[in-house]
């Protein structure tokens, strides 16, 4: 049972396996040739991985993203532009995990030009990404990408702001409730939450659950959200 | 060991240093959080490595920038700026093939234009961000970040070639 949960949540690996056992039976040369091949990556992603982990949790754990979101309403100018930047760069985890809590600042005042300036520099501009870039394509390459892509960033999310109204933005008819929820789109099933905070959460083929018999109680709550690593929680 | 390694890695110790000394107990967690997040990228991270040596070793480098380059050059880059549209790989493990298959000679708009769409469109997150902002928004986003893709890595061919 537990075997096929593993292969259930881990097709695409499965699959390479498979792939490699028929090479090795059918063309042993091409196998040797991919595992030399993977052996280069594997090499440099086990150099710059760790880095890369430690310096977004790092990011991630000493900017307040709370207390900085304050600057995102539709009146403050140039400095919610910068802040929506700041926002979208330091924030860890992929894309999908980006959507609801963006969404939670629109909710809470942030303007639509600058949702989608921190949605964009969350999908873009990470600072340990530029490291890694300038490592593999060279330091004026990037500099000169990530230069052209913040320009890009900025015309259009000015594009965007003229073109979709509040109107268009689909209103969740949950109120921004007491109740919290897991985004499961996000959830990695790392178990963080659930080994901190066994109170509120339990786990359930390896996605986080809001546990049936929790109680209210919001430092406990507060907490947890900050340290999810992927912000899969939304309260 | 190349001097952006040195680089990521004294200012990580740095980093790490100044944060232990200024709170121990967040430090930790910062730590804790890197190790879940690397322990729950682990697999996928590894398979795509492991496919990435797969598609080398039945396509050499060589050949793959060769079939790019014998294209039409506005061809190649809507192709490659498509490519990394559909493609959901993070982009760390795309660095290092897409340096490996620019020394094997794929000149830079295409290589640029697929950069640049595989992190800022994305059309596996499409629903996800539908559901949340609107198909309107969805569009706008991913369509404008299209269009301005392709400019920048227009833009970058003209600039450093």
């Amino acid at each position: 049972m537990k075997g096929r949960t593993f292969i259930k949540n881990n097709k695409f690996a499965c699959f390479m396996v498979i792939m490699y056992g028929m090479a090795l039976l059918m063309a042993p040369k091409i196998a040797v040739k991919s595992v030399q091949n993977s052996a280069y990556y594997l090499k440099e992603m086990l150099m710059i991985m760790p880095v890369i982990f430690v310096l977004t949790a790092l990011l991630d754990t000493w900017v307040p993203t709370e207390t900085i979101s304050r600057f995102l309403g539709k009146e403050a100018k140039s400095k919610g532009t910068f802040v929506a930047f700041v926002i979208g760069s330091v924030s860890a985890g992929p894309i999908y995990a980006g959507f609801p809590f963006c969404y939670t600042l629109y909710r809470k005042g942030a303007s639509i030009q600058n949702v989608v300036i921190m949605l964009s520099a969350w999908a873009v501009v990470k600072l340990p990404m530029l490291l890694n870039e300038a490592k593999f394509l060279g330091g004026a390459f990037m500099a000169l990408r990530w230069g052209l892509t913040v320009i890009a960033i900025l015309l259009y999310s000015k594009m965007m702001g003229w073109w979709v109204k509040d109107a268009d933005i689909p209103c969740d008819e949950a109120p921004l409730s007491e109740t919290p929820r897991v985004n499961t789109d996000a959830c990695m099933g790392c178990g963080l939450c659930a080994k901190r905070y066994p109170s509120v959460f339990i786990m359930v083929q390896k996605k986080a659950v809001i546990s049936k018999e929790w109680t209210v109680d919001h430092d406990l709550l507060n907490a947890a959200v900050r340290e999810c690593p992927v912000k899969a929680i939304v309260h | 060991m190349d001097v952006f390694t040195i680089l990521m890695g004294v200012m990580t110790i740095g980093a790490l240093c100044f944060s232990f000394k200024k709170d121990k107990k967040k430090t930790l967690e910062a730590l804790k959080k890197a190790f879940y997040m690397g322990r729950g990228m682990a697999v996928s991270i590894f398979s795509v490595i492991f496919a990435i040596g797969f598609i080398l070793a039945i396509f050499p480098p060589e050949h793959l920038s060769a079939l790019v380059s014998r294209q039409n050059s506005w061809l190649a880059t809507v192709s490659a700026a498509l490519f990394g549209t559909v493609t959901l790989i993070p982009a760390f493990i795309v660095f290092p093939l897409i340096g490996t298959l620019m020394r094997s000679g794929l000149s830079i708009t295409p290589a640029v234009a697929f950069l640049t769409t595989l992190t800022m469109v994305g059309i596996a997150t499409f629903p996800l961000e539908k559901k949340q902002f609107g198909l309107k928004f969805a569009l706008a986003r991913n369509g404008l970040s299209f269009v301005f893709a392709i400019a920048i890595a227009v833009l970058m061919g003209v600039i450093l070639q």
